[in-house]
């Protein structure tokens, strides 16, 4: 994100003050909730406590990141209207946990889960099953957590028109989650998801009204701009381009939705009817986020024709400087933007973060380094493992990779080959221990290869799909291959606990 | 209460031809079956397919929500008969 003429001291002003309401929340979210500090299901579940309004905005600022807006809205830029895939793909997310979430919600209740990998443990039995799905979640949740923590540092950099240089800045806010989660675990992240979700709803708002004031709000006017400037972007998308929208609209759903901490927001849900009511409005959600962000970057086509890829990384900036300079108004709503891109930032780093340290201090600590240890200690180690991780991590940060949207395709490619695992586990007693560990090695090494050797896409399918094919082909045929077992399995186990 | 003959119990993975509905309106909302590189018609000043798009992502977002509402019950009415009985879980909600 490019330095903006307006930052300075009115932005240092706006983070602090967000800095100053996360601590405090943090702070009461812990000290009224009990066991938070002695309990694994305290603080990384809440207790299994979280009504409508904190699961909803937990669901909605973790599944949207400051990416969503600083990210998606030069790929509109660059696609054209082929980006509106993304606010498909953000539905198809919710369409995914529909397929799962009813099912698992009630076995996760039963059985007192607490990571993912608890399903798998419970559905399989099979310790090289549910490491391997441990060290893929925590791939995921490690380069998803270094993705925000680089462009924490950009957006803070960017707001204080580098008055607070990207290092600085990036270590207060980091201090500042820490602190919160260390006080009141999931509870407190979702409490200052609350506030995070409403600041970046209201960014993504002021961003919107800003765009359609420069252009005086000629939605006609500017697609024929479009028309007459770059046809390319406003024809219907080649063959390739469809099929990749299409693809995108599967990895992402599934990738998105099978995420630990996505997975782990269903088992903290209060009861079923917060979570379903929650996912209803959430299925909406993109329109008001990914779509209106898509028609940012359109306006960015007409406002500054001809950008480079990378130039146009910058676009949210410019834009925000173009809308600052007209006004003292507009001037303070871009404050209130970028005060919402880094609130959006944070608050899905600290949800990365804390089932990131879920995994490994209940997961390997608690399950195979110290067995015997207690829940206090789990807790602990829990938090500690959080700070080191991040520790690594902002020292990776520090040379942030290529552009943003890359890297959070890179995600996907690995986080999407547990979704058969996880999923088909739940409805297919046939599937066994062996085959899904071979089929999700095979895609997993496949997509991360084929990724890591930066080979093209084939016809617009990501490896990461193709991947995912492998696995199921690998998980299924196997499992048909095998002998039947006599005894009743988990899923028949589990179509009988949901029936009633 | 054995509610596995209640009309009540849904589950959205239990109704097939709902996704076969979504599959299709995903199909249909993804310029697939289009000439490309067409621009006209506009339609309000928005290339037609784009419009088409819109119009089955609307589609896709409404099916989802309903599927959420109405095709998932399955411990909804024990839970909340517990929680009413004082089982409630937690005592804070927001």
């Amino acid at each position: 994100m490019g330095n903006l003429s307006f930052g300075g001291t009115s932005g240092i002003l706006v983070l602090l003050a967000y800095a100053v309401i996360m601590l405090v929340i943090g702070y009461f979210a812990g000290r009224e909730q009990p066991g938070v500090r002695t309990s694994v299901r305290g603080y990384f579940l809440a207790g299994r406590g979280l009504g409508f309004v904190a699961l909803f905005f937990t669901l909605y600022a973790t599944q949207y990141s400051g990416n969503s807006v600083i990210g998606y809205a030069p790929e509109a830029y660059r696609s054209g209207f082929a980006w509106w895939q993304s606010v498909m793909f953000m539905i198809a997310v919710i369409a995914v946990y529909l397929v799962f979430a009813p099912r698992l919600y009630v076995i996760a209740k039963r059985e007192s889960f607490v990571t993912p990998t608890d399903w798998i443990r419970h559905r399989f039995g099979s310790t090289r099953v549910s490491i391997l799905v441990a060290i893929l979640m925590l791939w995921g949740l490690a380069n998803y957590l270094l993705e925000q923590l680089v462009a924490m540092g950009q957006g803070i950099s960017g707001l204080t028109g580098n008055t607070v240089p990207y290092q600085i800045g990036v270590i207060a806010f980091v201090l500042v989650m820490l602190t919160y989660s260390w006080m009141g675990g999931m509870r407190a992240v979702a409490l200052t998801d609350i506030m995070q979700g409403i600041a970046l709803l209201i960014g993504v708002g002021v961003l919107l009204f800003g765009s359609l004031y420069l252009i005086e709000g000629d939605i006609g006017g500017l697609t024929q701009h479009v028309v007459a400037t770059a046809p390319e972007k406003v024809g219907v998308p080649d063959m390739e381009t469809s099929v990749n929208w299409l693809s995108m609209i599967v990895l992402i759903g599934f990738g998105a939705a099978v995420y630990p901490h996505a997975i782990q927001r269903v088992y903290a849900a209060r009861s079923e009817r917060t979570l379903k009511r929650s996912l209803a409005i959430i299925a909406w959600m993109p329109f008001l986020t990914t779509g209106v962000v898509f028609v940012v970057g359109i306006v960015g086509i007409k406002l500054f024709p001809g950008l480079s890829e990378a130039s146009s990384e910058q676009l949210v900036g410019m834009m925000a400087n173009e809308v600052a300079g007209i006004n003292i108004f507009f001037y303070l709503l871009m404050i209130l933007l970028f005060g919402g891109v880094i609130a959006a930032i944070v608050s899905t780093a600290d949800s990365a973060l804390l089932s990131l340290s879920s995994v490994i201090s209940h997961d390997l600590y608690g399950r195979y380094i110290n067995p015997r240890s207690s829940e206090q200690r789990q807790v602990l180690v829990g938090k500690l493992v959080g700070i080191a991780v991040i520790a690594v991590l902002l020292l990776i940060a520090w040379n942030p990779p290529t552009t943003l949207y890359n890297i959070f395709v890179l995600k996907f490619e690995l986080i999407v080959q547990i979704a058969p695992a996880f999923i088909l586990g739940l409805y297919w007693d046939r599937l066994r221990a062996g085959p899904v560990f071979w089929g999700m090695l095979a895609g997993a090494l496949f997509a991360g290869v084929w990724t890591v050797m930066g080979e093209e896409e084939l016809y617009g399918v990501p490896a990461g799909l193709l991947g995912l094919g492998i696995n199921l082909a690998i998980a299924a045929l196997g499992s048909v291959a095998m002998p039947r077992r006599h005894d009743a399995g988990e899923a028949a186990a589990a179509a009988k606990a949901a029936a009633g | 209460m054995d509610q596995r003959h209640d009309e009540h119990v849904r589950e959205p993975i239990r109704s097939p031809w709902v996704w076969v509905v979504m599959a299709l309106i995903v199909l249909a909302g993804t310029p697939l079956y289009l000439p490309a590189g067409v621009v006209e018609p506009l339609v309000f000043g928005i290339p037609y397919w784009m419009v088409v798009s819109v119009f089955f992502t609307i589609a896709f977002a409404a099916l989802t929500s309903w599927l959420c509402l109405r095709r998932w019950n399955l411990v909804e009415q024990r839970e909340e008969a517990a929680a009413e009985a004082g089982d409630g879980g937690m005592s804070w909600e927001i």
